[in-house]
């Protein structure tokens, strides 16, 4: 296998891996938005505490394993308390209100993460198992980046047995297309809600956790990945899972094919596909027809 | 004395403040009552948009922007060029822009409408960060000369004197603010806010609603131009971490809902009040985000209204007749 074609599968996987990545904090995203309206701006902010959860549990214990699991976690209780405490007691005054709302958490979670951390870049290092290069039919792939591209798939897998096969998913997606007939079957929707905030923000602390390794851990992260992952909601239509993971994957081989061959131009590829969708499309290539 | 007598007196007595303000409080009030006000225009052209027409833009920024960069390389590129079409360029730029957009914000409302003008003002952001050689990249573009004013037959004032660029701010901000204002008084303002409170009667009232939409869109941006390119003056700098930066959009949402909604005055109290936090909050933090996001959840969760509701809420209390009361509590 020649040098060129290596560079073409190294950058594929590349993309894919900052697609799944994208596809995680996405569809959380595009979950919560289609279950109660809200475009949760902090929902980068939480993929960014996941990052940072992942530093500190990384510092004290040492074990790359333990900050992947509690780290989410941590992310996604914030997230259920930020829903109860705080979005919850302004749904009465509309979608305009929960969204500055939101806003007003990211700005106080990006200013306590100065705060605590400091604004410098924090260094994370892969456990040993998942450094190096994995050597198939004479091409190399980093393993850290397949792991990312694994760990992933069987999230993607286990959040769909959930959602297409158990009685808590079907009344999840009941309520993404009508919450108040739900609601009025009888069924705690609040409850539900804070569920799917939860596994919303839970879903994006692991995608901080997985990426703080390969992007370097700072303040800017959830600027950098939360706009990405807002233009793959917009692109795809708001609330369709399905739509969000087609755009991420479109989006991340955008990105690292962009950067290989035009580089000056590759932040604004995205945004040029966003707006050549919506210009056919007004409400995304998934979207319902309002 | 008559309704009207006391609104003249109170308004000589604003313009004598205004006047006499340098005199008073000394330069470095001065300074801080300028970004005070070009912030107040920025928000009242915000609000235009949110609290008369109901369109939520989070990328406000762009136009701002737009406007200050035009403005400053149009000053830095052109040879002699006056100051009051350096201001027009700022205010043609951002209008351009707008009438670019348009087509395809007019089409979505809400929540959409939102993410859109968040992901232009991105795009702007991300331009001007890469086109070096039109905007000088992160440095932006600073130094260019600032030409001086003339008025025929009374002379020519330099405004680089601190002093004499308050006046002149205040005149142009002044009277970009009276227009807008003006304008929403007009039948056109009525149909604004017809739009925010029910788009499809309007709509079958025979008034076009998407055009409206983007003839309000045209003239906030372009009055957000103008406050850019004042900026750009005042801090004879822009660059895109300051104008196009996501902040800069969210700055006047804040000041909007501090102030009140729904208010033409309330954005100018949002500004005014925040820039008050911002100034004690600096004398002893660094991290004066996280007081005004604490104030945003909390003006959020416990007075919707904002300050303007909130003085509303005091005179239907202690300053109506009986009658004025129930009909106000009949409305709200």
């Amino acid at each position: 296998m020649d040098s060129t074609t290596a560079l073409y599968v190294a950058q594929g996987i590349h993309g894919l891996a900052y697609g799944m990545v994208l596809f995680l904090v996405a569809s959380g995203l595009t979950l919560i938005f289609g279950m109660m309206g809200i475009l949760n701006i902090a929902h980068a902010s939480f993929f960014m505490l996941g990052a940072y959860f992942c530093f500190q549990v990384l510092s004290t214990t040492g074990n790359f394993w333990v900050s992947l699991l509690v780290a989410p976690i941590a992310a996604g209780f914030l997230g259920v308390l930020c829903e109860r405490f705080l979005l919850r007691k302004v749904h009465a005054y509309g979608h305009v209100g929960e969204l500055l709302l939101t806003v007003g958490v990211a700005m106080v979670i990006l200013e306590s993460v100065k705060i605590f951390w400091g604004t410098q870049s924090l260094p994370i290092t892969v456990p040993p198992v998942l450094q190096g290069l994995l050597k198939i039919g004479g091409l190399e792939y980093p393993i850290y980046r397949l792991f990312i591209i694994g760990l992933a798939f069987v999230i993607l897998g286990i959040m769909a047995l959930i959602l297409y096969k158990t009685r808590l998913g079907m009344i999840v997606r009941g309520a993404v297309s009508d919450a108040d007939m739900v609601n009025a079957l009888g069924i705690n929707v609040p409850v539900v809600f804070m569920i799917v905030f939860g596994f919303g923000t839970w879903l994006a602390g692991v995608a901080g956790v997985a990426v703080s390794p390969i992007m370097t851990v700072h303040p800017g992260l959830a600027d950098q990945v939360g706009m990405d992952a807002f233009v793959v909601v917009v692109t795809a239509g708001f609330g369709s899972l399905k739509g969000a993971f087609i755009v991420s994957i479109i989006f991340g081989l955008l990105n690292a094919y962009g950067v290989q061959f035009v580089s000056q131009l590759a932040p604004v590829l995205m945004f040029s596909f966003m707006a050549i969708v919506l210009a056919f499309k007004p409400m995304g290539f998934f979207g319902e027809i309002e | 004395m008559t309704d009207r007598t006391i609104k003249g007196i109170l308004w000589a007595v604003i313009l004598a403040i205004l006047v006499a303000y340098p005199g008073l409080f000394g330069l470095y009030f001065t300074n801080i009552f300028v970004v005070f006000a070009i912030y107040a225009l920025y928000a009242v052209t915000f609000n235009i948009l949110l609290g008369y027409t109901g369109l939520l833009s989070f990328g406000h920024a762009m136009f701002f922007g737009t406007g200050g960069y035009a403005t400053a390389i149009a000053l830095e590129r052109i040879e002699g060029l006056p100051l009051l079409p350096a201001i027009l360029i700022g205010l043609s730029a951002a209008i351009v822009l707008a009438l670019i957009l348009c087509p395809l914000l007019v089409r979505v409302s809400g929540v959409a409408f939102a993410m859109l003008t968040l992901a232009f003002g991105q795009l702007m952001h991300v331009l001007a960060m890469k086109l070096r050689w039109l905007t000088g990249g992160e440095d932006g573009v600073g130094g260019f000369p600032i030409p001086a004013i003339h008025i025929p037959g009374i002379g020519s004032f330099d405004i680089a004197n601190p002093v004499n660029f308050y006046y002149f701010a205040i005149a142009v901000l002044g009277v970009s603010i009276w227009m807008i204002w003006f304008i929403t008084k007009t039948p056109f303002g009525s149909i604004q806010t017809g739009i925010r409170d029910n788009a499809m009667r309007i709509d079958y009232l025979g008034f076009k609603v998407r055009h409206t939409k983007a003839i309000v869109f045209i003239i906030s941006s372009g009055f957000a131009g103008i406050s850019g390119s004042i900026y750009a003056l005042f801090q004879n700098l822009i660059s895109a971490d300051d104008a196009y930066h996501v902040g800069n959009s969210f700055a006047p949402i804040i000041m909007t809902l501090v102030g009140g909604m729904g208010s033409f005055f309330g954005p100018i109290a949002g500004s005014g009040i925040l820039s008050l936090i911002d100034e004690l909050t600096s004398r002893y933090t660094e991290r004066v985000d996280l007081v005004t996001g604490l104030i945003l959840i909390l003006m959020i969760m416990f007075a919707p209204m904002g300050f303007a509701g909130f003085l509303r809420l005091i005179k239907a209390k202690w300053f109506s007749r009986p009658s004025d009361k129930m009909a106000t509590e009949g409305t709200s």
